[in-house]
């Protein structure tokens, strides 16, 4: 199994997170959040990854075959639900924002202080 | 009978769907008649299942995939013992009281606002009540987001905004740490029940990197929900803009459920395989723990906005619960537990005075509003006794708790906790009691030089014209309950025996694998030390005493408020109120708490 995956999954997280720091705009930031979360699927489809297995599908095929993990493909539709409604909401909250302060910037909307 | 069960989670999940439903089309009371309905329900039948719980372990598998003993556990279970139980019931009568109180409030789409709180009831819930470790991270999620969107419910004010952002990013990135744990352990074990995990590491017995990194993620993750330092920063802003009701539930049950579920974690899963290096685990969360419960109470002394002085107060009793879990024996837990009741009441009820005077006098700032609450006496009557709560006066209040807590600590040859929780409990009691006296009796100069600034932030997110008479009520209820808690050392005693249920990770995977019954525990009593009562009194006096005094900060030398507010202003200045700061701090706490971990456990 390489270690390919696990590298990747790091890295998006690490660059997810250096985005949502960095970040001058919230809908740019509402991305970033997302590429942090692709880091989650990543890894777990990596953890249920087996070499040469097909998809556990077993309409069609033998039940011997050999087959990824049906487990961490749940768990990552799940996951995939759960940032959707957090996008959605992130984006709502951008737009309603920009209503406000007439600007998408996170430090133009500081008034929560100290 | 353990069909019954999962009802507890899902009556109040199915009615919020019905609502969202149908709401539009129901008068505002017929749907709040509904929730209080069904949430009295989910109340009772969380009252049977903590009565049941005495001695055994509730378990519903779904779908029937109930494991033949010794089998590997393919379904999802509720495994119930009484700390969760207890929890659930907990959540359940402030989601009552909450609802009670939010009667005739916000009274366009009044009918959503009811969905999300059930949503949200019914999703803190069912993560108490959860055996599963991916089941938890969903419902973690559902109350997140729910919880984000009951922030920013009026969303025609621009800082409700600012604070759901804030606590959504926050939040959302805690809950990728939790997942990431999640899948290492997965990736290791092959399981996701909380039980087999920990039967598979422990007869493992590897303690590498992969079970220290998920150990890290998984505690950062749930601490960030548990408001720890650095990953504080989103409860202030949250609790300043949400609705008092929202707050109601934010700081009596949500902040705690990431400290449950830490210790749930450790106890069923880590302690097996990570038992021996109990020294550093301790440690390091004792020393996040203890943190916290300071700097709570430094930052509540400065705020002048007074749901955000709650909110520091929050933080600084969230320090103290997670000191009760660091200590990792079970009178401590006992002890967290117990705090959690009786705080949870006292915080609630003055969150709840604090939105009587958004509704009454309209505004939410101590300094505007010196004297202007002399006509509400029931609302200031109910804030002093909730401080004298939080103040853990002998034998009332928060004092079972804090006694439990002192007395483990010092068993443990931790003979300075009892004062680094004294510190904090004075602190942030001594803000709240001058708030109050400045408030409701109208005492004390009209300037603070320590005060933060007079906040840029909008004063009232819009509390509406609601029955004053119910929301005093309830808000009163609250603070004699969280009195009266105190007083009970019968429920400490059944506390103690819980707790000593709840950190025996070998019978809990007996229980949920092999359905042998919880061997009985032993049979508590609790007596209060001289120690503990000597403390006590410390803290009660010290709280008044300094809630008095600094009244009058004013009158203090020039040289002396600067040199102060010289000091105190980086500590103001790291809460920007900047998301991107926020997460730099929260990878930074991640990164030390894990490289700590990392350093001790080999």
């Amino acid at each position: 199994m390489s270690v390919l995956p696990y590298l990747l999954a790091s890295w998006l997280l690490v660059i997810g997170l250096y985005g949502i720091v960095s970040s001058r705009n919230l809908i740019h930031l509402t991305v970033c959040v997302s590429v942090c979360q692709s880091a989650t699927y990543v890894l777990l489809l990596a953890i249920g990854y087996k070499e040469h297995g097909t998809a556990p599908v077993f309409a069609d095929v033998p039940t011997s075959r050999r087959t990824v993990d049906p487990v961490v493909q749940s768990l990552t539709l799940t996951d995939i639900v759960v940032a959707v409604a957090v996008s959605a909401l992130l984006l709502s909250l951008a737009l309603k924002a920009h209503d406000h302060h007439g600007s998408l910037d996170p430090a133009e909307m500081a008034d929560l202080q100290g | 009978m353990t069909w019954l069960l999962p009802l507890v989670a899902a009556l109040p999940l199915l009615v919020a769907a019905l609502l969202a439903l149908v709401g539009k089309w129901l008068p505002h009371r017929a749907a709040d008649v509904a929730a209080l309905t069904v949430v009295a329900g989910s109340l009772v039948l969380a009252l049977v299942v903590v009565a049941r719980t005495a001695n055994r372990l509730v378990l519903h598998w779904f779908g029937g995939w109930r494991p033949r003993a010794g089998d590997f556990p393919v379904g999802i279970a509720f495994a119930v013992d009484r700390v969760g139980a207890g929890f659930a019931a907990l959540v359940l009568l402030l989601l009552f009281a909450a609802l009670l109180y939010s009667w005739r409030y916000v009274e366009e789409e009044h009918y959503l606002y009811l969905v999300l709180m059930l949503a949200f009831g019914g999703a803190m819930v069912g993560f108490v009540l959860t055996g599963d470790l991916f089941n938890m991270f969903v419902f973690f999620e559902l109350m997140s987001v729910a919880a984000f969107a009951l922030t920013a419910y009026k969303v025609e004010e621009a800082s409700p905004l600012q604070g759901a952002f804030n606590f959504a990013v926050s939040n959302t990135v805690g809950a990728f740490f939790v997942l990431f744990g999640i899948a290492l352990l997965y990736g290791r074990t092959g399981s996701l029940n909380l039980a087999e995990i920990g039967v598979r590491l422990t007869n493992d017995g590897r303690h590498d990197g992969l079970v220290v990194a998920a150990f890290a993620l998984l505690t950062c993750g749930f601490l960030v929900k548990a408001a720890m330092v650095p990953f504080h920063f989103w409860l202030a802003d949250a609790h300043a803009t949400a609705p008092a009701p929202v707050c109601v539930l934010f700081s009596g049950v949500m902040v705690e459920l990431g400290i449950y579920a830490v210790a749930r974690v450790y106890w069923t899963v880590f302690d097996g395989v990570l038992g021996e290096f109990q020294h550093p685990i301790r440690d390091v969360l004792l020393a996040v723990g203890c943190i916290t419960a300071v700097l709570g109470a430094v930052m509540c002394g400065m705020q002048r906005h007074l749901k955000r002085l709650l909110a520091f107060s929050t933080i600084a009793h969230a320090g103290c619960f997670l000191i009760g879990i660091a200590l990792l024996t079970p009178d401590a837990l006992a002890g967290s537990a117990l705090y959690v009741v009786a705080h949870a009441f006292a915080k609630g009820s003055l969150f709840l005075a604090g939105g009587i005077l958004l509704v009454a006098r309209d505004d939410i700032d101590e300094l505007l509003l010196q004297g202007r609450g002399r006509g509400l006496h029931y609302a200031g009557a109910a804030w002093l006794l909730a401080a004298l709560a939080l103040a853990s006066p002998p034998f009332l209040g928060t004092f079972t708790g804090h006694a439990l807590l002192d007395d483990a600590a010092s068993v443990e040859g931790y003979w300075w906790v009892p004062a680094v929780i004294a510190f904090a409990t004075i602190g942030s009691t001594a803000a709240i009691v001058r708030s109050g006296a400045r408030v409701f009796l109208g005492w004390g100069e009209s300037d603070d030089p320590l005060l933060s600034e007079q906040p840029a932030e909008s004063a009232a997110p819009g509390e509406q014209e609601a029955s004053l008479a119910l929301m005093q009520a309830v808000t009163i209820v609250l603070a004699v309950a969280g009195l009266a808690v105190g007083a009970s050392t019968r429920l400490a005693a059944r506390a103690v025996e819980a707790a000593h249920h709840f950190v025996s990770r070998a019978d809990y995977a007996r229980a949920v694998l092999d359905h042998q019954p919880l061997p009985p525990a032993p049979s508590a009593t609790w007596h209060t030390t001289t120690l503990s009562v000597a403390w006590a009194l410390v803290t009660l006096i010290g709280s008044f005493a300094v809630g008095f005094a600094s009244l009058y900060r004013k009158r203090l030398p020039h040289a002396v408020t600067n040199a102060l507010a010289r000091a105190l202003a980086p500590l103001r200045a790291v809460h920007s109120g900047h998301i991107g700061d926020y997460v730099a701090w929260l990878t930074f706490g991640t990164t030390v708490i894990g490289g700590l971990f990392a350093l001790t456990i080999r």
